[in-house]
């Protein structure tokens, strides 16, 4: 069949203007502020051998999350898949990513034939397990954080399964979670109904032609940003901290990253083996961190499908800290991107130093859970606004201020102030930049930030997970790193505590200080270097402080 | 005779209309002149005095109203061109502004940097004060502490001053006891605070506002102030409105107050002119698509009122008040064709703009646009462009297009022209789709009306993509929002914040809230010379399920409000859910619960009645002007199809296409599968031929209506 390219131009939109449609659907009926503020979600197209056809991963992390899911359930169900049914799945242990992160299949049919999938996954507020959240910093093993759904039809021919949708949620706490996943299965209806339309206007033949060269043309861009990369093999590192179990624990991530042509394959063989609790990774998480990483190194605007991923060969074998065997607890395999990054920056900084950063800032996040005592209800809330700090610098640019862990690069919003001050019973004191926290270098880190709350209310419940608290990330050629992340509280009775990076503390009193700092990004380059006029701009708007200006930029401010 | 007259002031073009009370129009283009446009402006009024053989003294005073839509405040924040503002806020709070709640727009781009912040960091000071959640003192402010900033804004030169305090919502105390203090001490410059702007809870969007507001301000009341000063010296003593963001009129004296309500004061005008259109044509909804040189603009009418909304980002700044829902894409005339890194043709957003232009301009373009694709399609005649006045050059824009794009692409001329075409259109369906099927509304069941000058050679193909039956070329096309300044009614917005679940409402101050935005409307339109009986009151309230994030803007009547009709409310609610997001929660009677209270006061302003023709109308057939070479897109290739002269009186008149219709100031492709009809306005209506998709029913009333 003769390709019109013109065609193939119309596909590519086509297929994104229906994915983005299924995300302003989510955001819009969902419930969970981590759906509908932080739209920790990805909506998604797939062929009928579940090839992306194109996707909208609002957050980053769930950029290769649901392509293998929708390989899994093919193999599962084969011939027993039928218009009408809808498929549900978390499992880790059969490519799910993280146990919260649930996702949501549509089988497409058209004249009777499948001709692809409608996919939303979404990070649910609860997930069953032992802790309300799923973070739980002393879990061993999977079903201690959660009730694990392998592939499973939540409809069957359009009929509702109810006897398994109330197994599911018998496990799970909150009505919320079944009001988001109506949400998602929503959106899998809206993608589903835009690509029959789509399909009856041009028919399957030119559907599948067109389709095939829209791969073709993306996988050219692809391996063409992946040629200008100098063949080599190239080696990176960096360090987790601290396994929720064992104070002083540490755990390498290695890379070895080999660029042959237009192939380049990430093996992470030599990282650390598996931890005994939750900081353990997924496949499918690593593998969506590899994948953003190196998104961010090429052309932004390469359509995300089948195409995209081809030249890209991972290898991440079973029982490392990245790919935990069954039965590990791997809740907070997500938050190991950050390390995943700085490895695959370090290594390839020597190779492209032009397209890499310097150290982001990695997460360090609390959760605070209690009873409001204006309105007497129970009240969740992820502490976003405190957690994010700057992005590294590059070569030719300061990083991104107060812009949170790659994982999510500019994903994810804080709560409005009024709102929050409104929805929960504390107080906040301060929100702002933090002077110094951005690293020197001629080009600087993106700024951190200092937070003070005063938590009200009283028997408070806070859980904590991250890093960020022992290492502070890098600088790069001459370029300095930023300030440590830290959380601290003081009591009434004036008592401080400072919580592990992994933790949970109760019973916290009325009118307690909360005070957290979110470091800056590293900075790119000797600061000596730096255009004297930028320096005594960030001077003049206190970013910088007079004493650093002297020290690491050696000029002089009276 | 007495006139209304319209004026619309864009990059390029001003377009001015005038109508007689008889209902005569005059329509006329002259030149902006972006360095002060009041200059343009009253050229524009002399220039039409001549074309009405009136002398200029005489004219002036036949004309009653002036109405004006003005991009002042829109390229001010385009180009960062505002006035040297600050911002004073509360203590921890400093960066807000900036922060913008830690978003970056392109997540996997790393090069993509923060906006500019509006007010710089060293220009953000904060004070020691405090209003809690609840509204209670928590920190009382101390004057004192505003002493040293009073001092630095004069040593820094500020021209403006926002003043946005943490949950000035509940308590605006501090607030305005800071905008006297600053007043009284900062002679000259321009303050303003949030409780005058935007008095609403959510900090971002009301410091954000606040100080979009400020930055804008002396800029705007500058130009207004100069064009009062320039009407003055040409004696006019009519009254002069100004086109406000929310598709009403106010005085210049309200815009003064907060400037930041005419940021988008000229796009504002093409769907309130649609409003008004599609009512006359007895339609009740439309979606209205202005295609100029560099953007393509889309909005909905939905039951005759143009839809609001309080999402509105100007170049990524937050701008909360309510504006209508204008979505705007980087696709026009100026667009220009490029070669992704994958081989594929793309189109946008980048735009040759007016200057340098398409290549066929021969003004130093070089990149070929979509004006050059429609020249070589043949859509548009080199010697009549603009009726003659831009002759364009084919061969340059040939050329163009073989060298940058058909030899890469391994296409010819014609087959690259025809996707450049093709990929623009799909552009701008997918804006039109944004508007609409993301919105919930299905475009199949609007009325389609298309303006700006280029709209209508790409119209058939949009509506081909999204199914849409016909669309509406109005007579005044290339000049609709000129057109829609003098169709806007007076409409003053008011917000009040008022969190609370029904079930815990306090009934009296709900009741009073209201009737303090109703008070405070009545005045302000009394000032403006609105009579009482031809006021009305459009209550809205934000409300969600207790338990989610994102609320619905619910219309209300204000009888059902005065009266505490609640029940009726939460039915309402349900079934607009319901409509927006596929669900309600009725039956599981989850509780319900309300942000803010709003209330629009409009005071009806006379419209103009439009003349329609039936006189001296002559056959279409005499209006074929030639024969020309034209690509049509069902058959892929050139065909000669016939050009009539769309200036010619050819009222009632139906045309088959394929054919092109060449005015002046516009030009209109009926593609083969499509009709075309004038009616007696002197409007084109293009309909789809024999298609499954034509709603039968609906075309014939709209046909019946003229």
């Amino acid at each position: 069949m003769p390709i019109d390219k013109i065609l193939v131009s119309i596909f590519q939109r086509a297929f994104k203007s229906i994915t983005d449609e299924m995300s302003i659907s989510l955001t819009k009926t969902t419930r969970s502020p981590i759906l509908c503020e932080a739209k920790d979600f990805v909506t998604g197209l797939y062929d009928a051998k579940g090839q992306m056809l194109e996707q909208t991963e609002n957050l980053p992390i769930l950029s290769f999350s649901l392509g293998p899911v929708c390989r899994v359930i093919l193999e599962q169900y084969k011939k027993d898949i039928h218009e009408g049914d809808v498929i549900i799945h978390n499992d880790v242990f059969s490519m799910g990513n993280q146990n919260n992160d649930v996702a949501i299949f549509k089988p497409i049919f058209f004249e009777k034939t499948l001709i692809g999938w409608a996919a939303a996954k979404g990070h649910q507020a609860d997930i069953g397990g032992a802790v309300q959240g799923g973070y739980n910093p002393n879990a061993t093993e999977v079903w201690q954080e959660a009730i694990r759904i392998p592939a499973v039809k939540l409809y069957e021919k359009g009929q509702l399964r109810k006897d398994v949708w109330n197994l599911i949620f018998a496990n799970i706490r909150l009505q919320m979670v079944q009001e988001d996943i109506k949400a998602q299965i929503g959106a899998c209806t809206l993608g589903e109904r835009r690509l029959q339309n789509f399909v009856a206007k041009y028919g399957l033949t030119i559907f599948e032609a067109h389709k095939q060269a829209l791969f073709d043309s993306t996988e050219k861009m692809m391996r063409a940003e992946i040629k200008s990369i100098p063949n080599g093999t190239y080696k990176g590192s960096s360090m987790v901290y601290y396994d929720g179990k064992h104070k002083g624990s540490k755990f390498p991530i290695r890379t070895e990253i080999t660029v042959k042509n237009e192939e380049i394959i990430f093996d992470f063989s030599k990282s650390s083996p598996q931890t005994k609790g939750f900081v353990n990774g997924t496949y499918t998480s690593t593998c969506s961190a590899i994948t953003l990483t190196f998104l961010q190194m090429v052309n932004p605007n390469i359509p995300h499908n089948e195409g995209m991923i081809k030249p890209l060969k991972y290898i991440v074998p079973e029982g490392t800290i990245l790919n935990a065997s069954y039965p590990a607890a791997t809740t907070f395999g997500n938050h190991l991107c950050p390390q995943v990054a700085d490895a695959i920056f370090k290594a390839l900084g020597p190779a492209v130093p032009n397209r890499i950063t310097a150290g982001w800032n990695h997460l360090l996040c609390s959760l605070f859970t209690g009873i409001h005592p204006r309105t007497e209800k129970k009240y969740v809330d992820i502490c976003f606004l405190g957690m994010k700090g700057g992005s590294g610098a590059m070569n030719g640019n300061d990083g991104y201020d107060h812009i949170g862990m790659i994982d999510a690069s500019g994903g994810v919003l804080d709560q409005d102030y009024e709102m929050y001050e409104q929805q929960t019973p504390h107080m906040i004191l301060q929100h702002e930049y933090l002077c110094d926290s951005g690293g020197a270098g001629q080009w600087r880190g993106g700024l951190g930030t200092i937070t003070k709350i005063n938590l009200r209310g009283g028997n408070t419940t806070m859980v904590v997970f991250g890093d960020g608290d022992v290492e502070t990330n890098y600088g790069l050629f001459g370029g300095k790193g930023s300030v440590l992340n830290k959380i601290e509280l003081t009591y009434p009775n004036k008592k401080k505590i400072t919580p592990m990076s992994k933790d949970l503390l109760e019973g916290i009193p009325d009118n307690t200080l909360y005070y957290q700092i979110a470091g800056g990004g590293g900075g790119y380059g000797n600061p000596k270097k730096r255009k004297k006029e930028n320096v005594l701009q960030d001077v003049k708007n206190e970013v910088v402080s007079k004493k650093i200006a002297e020290k690491m930029y050696g000029i002089k401010i009276k | 005779m007495r006139y209304k007259l319209g004026i619309d002031i864009g990059g390029t073009f001003t377009d001015l209309i005038l109508i007689s009370d008889s209902g005569q129009t005059t329509v006329h283009k002259t030149l902006s002149t972006p360095n002060d446009p009041s200059v343009g402006f009253i050229n524009g009024i002399r220039e039409l005095a001549e074309m009405n053989c009136i002398p200029f003294d005489t004219f002036i005073k036949l004309i009653d109203t002036i109405v004006h839509g003005t991009t002042v405040a829109t390229n001010a924040l385009l180009t960062l061109k505002g006035a040297k503002t600050a911002l004073v806020t509360t203590k921890g709070f400093r960066d807000a502004l900036e922060m913008r709640r830690g978003i970056r727009e392109e997540q996997f781009n790393n090069r993509y940097q923060n906006v500019t912040p509006l007010a710089p960091r060293y220009l953000r000071f904060t004070i020691d004060e405090r209003i809690d959640a609840e509204g209670n003192v928590y920190k009382k402010i101390n004057e004192k502490e505003l002493l040293p900033i009073v001092k630095k804004i004069k040593q820094e030169k500020v021209e403006a001053v926002a003043i946005c305090f943490m949950n000035s919502f509940k308590n605006n105390i501090h607030e305005k006891k800071t905008l006297s203090f600053l007043k009284k001490n900062l002679p000259g410059v321009f303050i303003t605070a949030s409780y005058e702007v935007l008095p609403s809870i959510r900090f971002y969007e009301r410091v954000s506002t606040t100080t979009v507001s400020a930055f804008v301000g002396p800029i705007v009341a500058n130009y207004f102030n100069n064009l009062q000063k320039k009407l003055k010296e040409i004696k006019y003593s009519g009254s002069l409105l100004i086109m406000q963001s929310n598709g009403g009129v106010v005085s210049p004296e309200t815009v003064q107050k907060n400037p930041a309500v005419t940021v988008l004061s000229g796009p504002a005008a093409a769907p309130t002119a649609g409003a008004f259109y599609s009512k006359m044509l007895n339609y009740k909804n439309c979606i209205t698509v202005d295609m100029g040189g560099t953007s393509f603009d889309a909005a909905l009418v939905i039951d005759n009122q143009c839809v609001t909304g309080t999402e509105g980002n100007i170049n990524r700044y937050r701008i909360a008040l309510p504006s209508l829902d204008i979505i705007t894409i980087g696709a026009g005339g100026g667009s220009i064709g490029w070669i992704n890194e994958g081989g594929l043709l793309q189109m946008g957003p980048q735009s040759a703009g007016a200057l340098p232009g398409p290549v066929c301009y021969n003004r130093g373009g070089e990149f070929p646009t979509c004006t050059d694709a429609d020249l070589i399609l043949g859509y548009l005649n080199p010697n009549f462009f603009a009726g003659g006045k831009l002759k364009l050059d084919k061969a340059k824009a040939e050329k163009a297009i073989s060298e940058k794009l058909a030899k890469k692409l391994g296409l010819n001329v014609l087959e690259t022209a025809a996707g450049m075409y093709r990929i623009i259109n799909s552009n701008m369906a997918q804006g039109v789709r944004q508007i609409s099927i993301e919105r919930g509304y299905d475009p199949r069941e609007f009325l389609f009306i298309v303006a700006g000058g280029a709209g209508s050679i790409h119209s058939s193909e949009i509506c081909k993509e999204l199914e849409i039956p016909m669309f509406l070329v109005p007579n005044v096309s290339s000049i609709f929002c000129a057109a829609g300044m003098l169709l806007g009614d007076l409409k003053h917005d008011y917000i009040r914040s008022f969190y609370t679940t029904f079930s815990a409402m306090d009934k009296k101050k709900f009741l009073s809230l209201f009737n303090e935005m109703k008070e405070e409307g009545l005045k302000t339109l009394a000032n403006e010379g609105v009579q009482k009986n031809k006021i009305e009151f459009y209550p809205v309230l934000d409300m969600r399920y207790s338990g989610q994030y994102h609320e619905v803007q619910l219309p209300c009547l204000w009888n059902d409000i005065q009266k505490l009709k609640f029940e009726t409310i939460f039915e309402t609610f349900h079934n607009e859910h319901n409509r927006q997001f596929g669900y309600a929660l009725k039956e599981e009677k989850t509780e319900m619960e309300i942000i803010n209270l709003r209330l629009r006061v409009v005071g009806e302003n006379e419209k103009p009645t439009f003349l329609s023709n039936t006189q001296n109308t002559i056959d279409a057939q005499k209006a074929i002007k030639e024969y020309r070479n034209v690509f049509i897109p069902e058959t892929n290739q050139m065909e000669k199809i016939p050009i009539y002269d769309g200036d010619k009186p050819i009222y009632g008149a139906e045309i088959k296409g394929p054919c092109v219709i060449e005015k002046i100031t516009t030009c209109i492709f009926v593609s083969k599968n499509y009709d075309c009809k004038v009616d007696h306005w002197g409007s084109f209506l293009v309909y789809e031929k024999n298609s499954k998709t034509t709603n039968h029913m609906l075309r014939k009333k709209l046909l019946h209506a003229n």
